[in-house]
């Protein structure tokens, strides 16, 4: 397998949700939480998705590893179209490869299993080796993610453990079978500051050791520069901006991208922030009108904006904007 | 400047059946009028049991050990129920941690803060009250027609306009902040938190934000009180703080937060994890994450002294001063 391979790709993909009065209507309203989205990651490569909440980036990560059917578009996964899976073969091909860990570790372990139990499902459900073989692997990967020693925990359950353990067990688990590909949602968002940067500092190590690809959602751009090779951006459920981390804090161009950054506040009392331009909130996208959904906070907008939807177009290397700002000559 | 409120080697320990936790352990610190102070540390570290043993809102197994809380110049552990809940909202308000809960779903928004009004101040009448929710709303840059709305027609931020306008509401000289942002969006919380920064200079309120971000803090706190498993480790104010801090602790807080100016700079982890505060050892409570921590810190509790004019740290170690002087001598 080459380095330059494309893990995983994904082109106009769509995930809309119908908004039903009751459960017998039909429905008359879609909310467009992911809509039009192109984007690849390739080997042992770590794509960050940012965004505020509701701008679709957990639905993106959740449909990529099929926990949501797509509405339309196509996901391609090393090469093999997996949109729709319809054997059974292919599926476990599929999720044998492809893991998610999530947000809070309070919730994503089961608290009537044991450690053990917990780290070792992937492979039960696989039918992956015997069960001594299990048992090397739970203890190898429990030892790798820093939970020592392993065969003091193995019986112990998640309620003994304290948040950073926890969400360690949770990327044990995720990583047992080694995936090719991680979807890892907010996974520190829940732990304290220094808990947090041992974690961070841990799933880097662990993305180069095993080379695996990784998708990235947070809504804190100071952790996807630290994390990630690449950011994408998303407001309701679309892409604005996609670049390289570094270029993308260092020289963003879409006014929200701008907002954005202006807004984490800057550990430094001596460092006044410029404010932030845009006003209220996040709204949600019900039948989006055929327009930049940025148009209302927007600081900028122009007559064009309200007329059609800007394309995400490429303004340097490797970087995408959607804002008719920077392709005036093109429109 | 007048000290507004001062703590005075505050012990409150919870009572639990495996034994003693205890939640904040000799804390002192002064809070002049007119300034905003900054608590920060990890979950656990007992920053909300100080800010609720100030507000005397503390669960039945928690005991105020020993210690005083001087609010205005009268102490306020010796107050009874009564005389408390004549200084709650009237004199010390606070902004509850995750406030989009704390409005009652089936009233109208005004109308909650209209009985806050009322219960403090019994000469006030509704109109009067409402002419005075109405001037808050635009204070904190909400529309007045929207007092008749539910909490479920607000937005997250919006919600939490609302509750600081209700901290607002009987004019306190003291706001407790418990971490107001820590749910919103990063816009959002930037313009809460500049809202929060111009109220208090307009009405020259005296305030204490809680939060576990440095980062939120440094923008708006004068002086910064650094917590640790039940201690305050460290307080000066915040430039002090953030260009040269002087508890380990610290300096490992500094540097393990990834920040997105300048330079990407490489992430320093503290090692271990916070100690659980259920009968916590006599000695340096940092010691077994410290990479400074000799014996001594193994035997003794280092105390809590001034090593620099302004500049309080309890540690033995004591780094980056500007003068080297050997602490708690």
């Amino acid at each position: 397998m080459s380095d330059n391979e494309v893990v995983m790709k994904v082109e106009n993909l769509n995930k809309f949700f119908p908004m039903k009065k009751s459960v017998f209507s039909r429905a008359k309203h879609f909310l467009h939480a992911v809509d039009d989205i192109n984007f690849e990651i390739k080997k042992g490569k770590v794509l960050s998705l940012v965004g505020e909440s509701g701008c679709g980036k957990t639905t993106t990560g959740k449909t990529l590893l099929k926990l949501y059917e797509p509405t339309s578009g196509k996901i391609t996964f090393l090469g093999k179209d997996v949109t729709y899976i319809q054997s059974s073969e292919d599926r476990k091909w599929f999720h044998s490869r492809t893991q998610m860990i999530f947000q809070d570790p309070f919730e994503s372990l089961n608290p009537r299993k044991t450690i053990f139990d917990i780290v070792a499902e992937p492979m039960n459900i696989q039918n992956f080796g015997t069960l001594r073989k299990r048992e090397l692997m739970v203890m190898e990967i429990l030892k790798r993610v820093g939970i020592s020693p392993p065969d003091a925990f193995l019986w112990r359950y998640p309620h003994e453990l304290s948040g950073g353990q926890r969400q360690r067990v949770a990327i044990a688990r995720a990583l047992v079978m080694k995936p090719e590909f991680v979807v890892a949602d907010e996974p520190t968002s829940m732990l304290d500051v220094s808990i947090r940067t041992q974690v961070m500092k841990l799933m880097m190590e662990l993305i180069k050791e095993m080379n695996m690809s990784f998708l990235y959602i947070t809504h804190d751009l100071a952790v996807a520069r630290y994390m990630a090779d690449e950011i994408i951006v998303m407001y309701l459920g679309r892409i604005v901006e996609h670049a390289d981390s570094e270029e993308l804090i260092n020289n963003p161009f879409h006014p929200y991208t701008k907002a954005l950054i202006s807004a984490v506040p800057v550990p430094d009392p001596e460092f006044k922030r410029k404010s932030v331009e845009i006003k209220g909130g996040i709204g949600k996208p019900i039948d989006p009108l055929p327009r930049c959904r940025f148009y209302d906070r927007c600081p900028f907008a122009m007559e064009i904006c309200a007329q059609k939807e800007p394309e995400l177009i490429e303004v340097g290397k490797n970087h995408k904007v959607a804002c008719f700002l920077y392709n005036q000559e093109r429109r | 400047m007048r000290p507004i409120l001062e703590l005075r080697n505050l012990k409150m320990y919870y009572d639990t059946q495996a034994g003693q936790v205890k939640a904040a352990d000799d804390v002192s610190f002064v809070l002049n009028e007119g300034e905003s102070i900054g608590l920060v540390g990890e979950s656990g570290c007992g920053k909300t049991s100080i800010s609720m043993s100030i507000m005397r809102l503390l669960p039945e197994n928690a005991r105020i050990i020993s210690g005083n809380i001087f609010f205005d110049g009268k102490d306020m552990v010796k107050l009874s129920n009564d005389e408390m809940n004549k200084i709650r909202w009237a004199g010390i308000a606070m902004i509850f941690q995750a406030a989009m809960n704390s409005l009652n779903p089936v009233y109208r928004v005004g109308d909650q803060i209209i009985e806050a009004i009322t219960t403090h101040e019994p000469n006030v009448t509704f109109e009067e009250a409402r002419q005075r929710v109405a001037s808050l709303y635009k204070l904190v840059g909400l529309d007045p027609e929207r007092m008749d709305n539910y909490p479920h027609e607000y937005s997250g931020g919006m919600k939490q306009r609302a509750v600081i306008a209700m901290s607002l509401a009987c004019n306190p000289k003291l706001i407790i902040a418990d971490e107001p942002t820590t749910a919103l969006d990063v816009i959002v919380q930037d313009t809460i938190l500049r809202e929060l920064e111009k109220i208090q200079r307009k009405l020259n309120m005296s305030m204490i934000y809680i939060s576990h971000d440095i980062a939120v803090i440094a923008e708006v706190a004068s002086r910064i009180a650094i917590m640790y498993a039940g201690k305050i480790v460290e307080m000066s104010d915040s430039v002090t703080i953030f260009k040269r801090p002087a508890h380990p602790y610290t300096v490992g807080l500094m540097s393990s937060f990834p920040s997105i100016r300048g330079e990407k700079k490489e992430l320093v982890t503290i090692p271990g994890e916070p100690p659980n505060l259920l009968n916590a050892p006599d000695h340096c409570r940092f010691a077994p994450r410290c990479p400074f921590a000799t014996d001594e810190c193994w035997k003794h509790m280092p105390s809590y002294a001034e090593v620099e004019s302004n500049h309080f740290v309890a540690c033995f170690h004591p780094q980056n001063l500007k003068k080297r002087v050997s602490a708690n001598v």
